[in-house]
């Protein structure tokens, strides 16, 4: 019940976020360019914040280096090459099968 | 690409208002595609175009069935991704003890794939609910920028459709609607089309849930499926690593988290997050300041809306 609720709540907080800008704003250029700057920086915090939790950290401190941290390299490196999602996801899962398949 | 949006003046769709002053192109500043006269409107009928021909379907116009396979086709090249997300989501739900339901249901009113993973990863560090619920809409904030460069978009359409349509513009939905607005300057054919690749994007996402929460259970330990999370994100975000701000901003982000990952709660996510913001906008404010040294015009709303959503989840 716990988290349906708290689901609830960001459900809410989302579509007010969501419906702001298009039932209130009729000129987005109102925004003020700090706040346009802050909302375009935040979806690349996040997701490097979940990144580096996920990949650094695991519940009792540091993650053991293995695949979880080669994977990820293989993806970066992919990314960063071909400059797509889909190579990046797939040669970075397949890598990871590998190591995972090595014992790592 | 600076996109300029068709400003239509408000009004309900198929008021003599908005019809004609679109039909006349007042205030809107694109040329291309069909102008039709106004005629009383609902979305059965038949918009005056050679491409509807036949009667309605389902009480919906051939012309808008086309439409909105237009938004389909043109959202279709990104929906593995949200299948594939989905799934991942899914398969954490009973990995973190959340009740299937519960996780399907996050799926269907909160639809945004890191802010939902956000709060299944702050219910297994045992955070208080604020802290779940403020990281999330930290994480779900990016939709303003969004919603801020559809509002022109979205101007001439019902208040039903805007309510409605604003709850699935997913990253993903709003920069295809900003990439195509000008090609539908009708403000009907606009929604339709709209609607045509918003709708069907949240229905993968959705179903990719399902399939995610139904399997999880499923897949053994030993394949450790959590790493899809941020080999997703590892996917979507470092292709759009184009601009200095972007870059110092994750650097900031991913020294903070590491540093403060003695915080309870996980709140070195929220802590890094915040820390990344406040300095990726400092630098590009330095950054803006050179470029106007330079007699360089600063970025535009719909050009930092499009690049957020290029990496948006």
């Amino acid at each position: 019940m716990r988290v349906f609720l708290i689901f609830t709540v960001v459900a809410v907080g989302t579509y007010l976020v969501r419906v702001s800008g298009i039932a209130l704003l009729s000129n987005p250029e109102k925004l003020s360019p700090r706040v346009r700057r802050a909302l375009g920086l935040v979806a690349p915090t996040a997701m490097g914040a979940i990144i580096v939790n996920s990949l650094f950290l695991d519940e009792d401190g540091w993650r053991e280096f293995g695949a979880w941290h080669l994977g990820a390299a293989v993806a970066i490196a992919v990314a960063l090459w071909k400059r797509s999602s889909g190579w990046a996801m797939s040669l970075g899962a397949a890598a990871f099968a590998l190591l995972l398949l090595a014992g790592m | 690409m600076k996109l300029v949006p068709a400003i239509v003046p408000d009004g309900e769709p198929g008021s003599d208002t908005g019809a004609n002053s679109h039909a006349t192109g007042v205030g809107c500043s694109c040329q291309t595609g069909p102008v039709t006269p106004h005629r009383p409107d609902s979305d059965s009928a038949d918009r005056g175009s050679g491409a509807a021909t036949g009667g309605p379907v389902l009480g919906i116009s051939r012309l808008q069935w086309a439409d909105a396979w237009a938004g389909l086709k043109a959202i279709a090249p990104l929906m593995p991704g949200s299948a594939a997300f989905g799934l991942a989501f899914g398969a954490l739900v009973p990995v973190a003890g959340i009740n299937p339901w519960t996780g399907l249901y996050a799926s269907v009113s909160v639809v945004a794939g890191a802010s939902q993973i956000s709060v299944v990863e702050s219910v297994r560090a045992g955070a208080p609910a604020v802290i779940a619920v403020v990281t999330a809409l930290i994480i779900n904030a990016r939709f303003a920028l969004y919603s801020a460069a559809l509002g022109p978009v979205f101007s001439a359409f019902p208040r039903r459709w805007k309510l409605g349509l604003a709850h699935i513009m997913t990253d993903q939905a709003a920069v295809v609607a900003l990439q195509h607005a000008d090609r539908y300057p009708d403000p009907v054919r606009r929604r339709w089309f709209v609607l045509g690749g918003a709708l069907p994007f949240v229905t993968v996402w959705i179903v990719g849930t399902l399939v995610g929460v139904v399997a999880g259970p499923i897949i053994p330990d030993s394949w450790q499926i959590g790493f899809i999370v941020p080999l997703m994100f590892v996917a979507v975000m470092v292709p759009t690593l184009r601009r200095s701000e972007d870059v110092v901003a994750l650097g900031i982000t991913a020294v903070v988290v590491v540093a403060s990952r003695g915080l309870p709660y996980g709140l070195n996510v929220m802590v890094g997050i915040i820390s990344g913001i406040v300095a990726g906008t400092a630098w590009a404010e330095w950054a803006d300041a050179r470029r106007r040294a330079r007699g360089m015009p600063p970025e535009s709303l719909a050009d930092a809306a499009e690049h957020e959503a290029e990496g948006g989840l």
